[in-house]
């Protein structure tokens, strides 16, 4: 038991795994944050002109590549 | 910062900047001008009024249906850009449509002066500003001065007015009281304004409107030789005059030009300065004052894109644009010269 807990503390505090995860969790929440911006302005462009709705559409994901990258993490470690 | 009630400049810029693309250019403008009234009521139909002209077109024809269009499509645009604002943006935006609460109230009182009936008055207001429609239609039922002013009590323009009232009663004339509204109202723009980074430049672009104004009313007031204290039109809250300067520069129109050309605006008016001086034009100086005031206005969206300044520069421009295309009705009504209408337009 108390060799266990010696061992843990000894060890670095998160799993790699666990920290892949985090790194996608932050990469996801940062275009999430990206895309709140991009998307209310695509919405108001949208309303304008109809024709623009595959611009915004194309713009408001741009911010999503961020979390395709941060996937690649999960392989490599 | 995305809490919902927050400010939310990405939507309402996205939308003023495709209406700002729709408002009429040069070239539009160009071909309006050699058109009778007839002709740019068919135009305005085919372009962003068309709502307004197939409303009214059965009732109206000719230079009222355009100004009716006009007016009514005026107060829908700014009305839609107050509906899409929420939180602080919409604050700083009805803080700048409250001129039109100015500009209704001096219609309104004009009107009762000049004893014209309600609705050649109401066709004139531009219900855009913070009174609703019922307080508007309350102030136009007042017959007398005394009642418009005893219902404002209570609204921004109250602190002044009771004063200019008994002013009038003396003197006969309206200046007064159209002097205290317009006081009230650029002394309520700035008061209470948070300044950070975002409205740092639109308190510089409504100290810049303050300065013109004061520049304008000054020299205005220089050229008329008329017997008025300039202080008594002085607005608080430019950067350029203080009220004393204002009055010792009002009796010498040079000293007034040099002060100018000297500020900070006198690279954006210094061809307009130069035209004042030699051909002493009043209203080419007044012209060219409000197109650097637009200039000015669009440069400041362009330095900080999520702020209220491109809405302002927006506001400013749909003004514009109404104030030409009257002009070019109204000109061509009385038979002016496509020269000298164009001398009237002021395009960006």
């Amino acid at each position: 038991m108390l060799e266990n807990i010696a061992l843990q503390s000894s060890g670095p505090a998160i799993s790699p795994s666990a920290a892949a995860a985090l790194a996608v969790g932050l990469a996801a929440f940062g275009a999430g944050y990206a895309e709140r911006g991009i998307g209310a302005a695509a919405m108001g462009a949208i309303a304008e002109d109809n024709d623009l709705f595959v611009n915004g559409l194309i713009l408001t994901v741009l911010p999503e590549t961020l979390v395709i990258l941060a996937l690649v993490v999960v392989f490599i470690v | 910062m995305s809490t919902a009630g927050g400010s939310n400049p990405e939507y309402v810029n996205a939308r003023v900047r495709a209406r700002s693309a729709a408002l009429f250019d040069e070239e539009e403008y160009r071909k309006l001008v050699r058109m009778g009234p007839a002709e740019i009521a068919r135009f305005m139909e085919e372009s962003e009024y068309e709502e307004e002209i197939n409303a009214l077109g059965s009732r109206f024809s000719g230079v009222d249906l355009i100004e009716f269009a006009l007016n009514r499509n005026l107060a829908k645009q700014f009305n839609d850009i107050l509906k899409w604002a929420d939180g602080r943006l919409y604050d700083l935006i009805a803080r700048y449509l409250r001129k039109f609460d100015a500009w209704n109230v001096k219609t309104i009182v004009r009107g009762i002066y000049s004893e014209a009936d309600k609705e050649s008055v109401d066709a004139d207001l531009i219900r855009a500003g913070e009174f609703d429609d019922r307080f508007l239609d309350r102030l136009l039922d007042a017959t007398t001065i005394e009642e418009v002013v005893e219902r404002l009590d209570g609204t921004m323009f109250d602190a002044g007015l009771e004063q200019a009232y008994e002013d009038y009663e003396d003197s006969g004339v309206l200046v007064p009281i159209e002097n205290a509204l317009d006081r009230a109202y650029y002394e309520n723009l700035l008061d209470g304004l948070v300044v950070d980074e975002a409205t740092e430049q639109y308190r510089e672009y409504l100290e810049a409107e303050i300065d013109f104004r004061n520049a304008r009313n000054a020299l205005r007031l220089a050229r008329s030789g008329a017997d008025i204290d300039p202080a008594d039109y002085y607005i608080e809250g430019g950067s350029l005059f203080s009220a004393t300067e204002l009055v010792t520069l009002a009796q010498n129109p040079d000293e007034l030009v040099a002060k100018i050309r000297d500020s900070k605006y006198g690279d954006e008016l210094s061809n307009a300065l130069d035209e004042l001086e030699s051909a002493s034009s009043l209203i080419g100086f007044e012209r060219a004052l409000e197109s650097a005031l637009l200039e000015y206005a669009d440069g400041l969206g362009y330095v900080f894109p999520l702020s209220v300044s491109p809405v302002v520069s927006y506001i400013l421009a749909k003004e514009q644009e109404v104030d030409n295309i009257r002009a070019i009705a109204r000109g061509r009504e009385a038979g002016l010269s496509e020269d000298e209408i164009e001398q009237e337009l002021v395009i960006q």
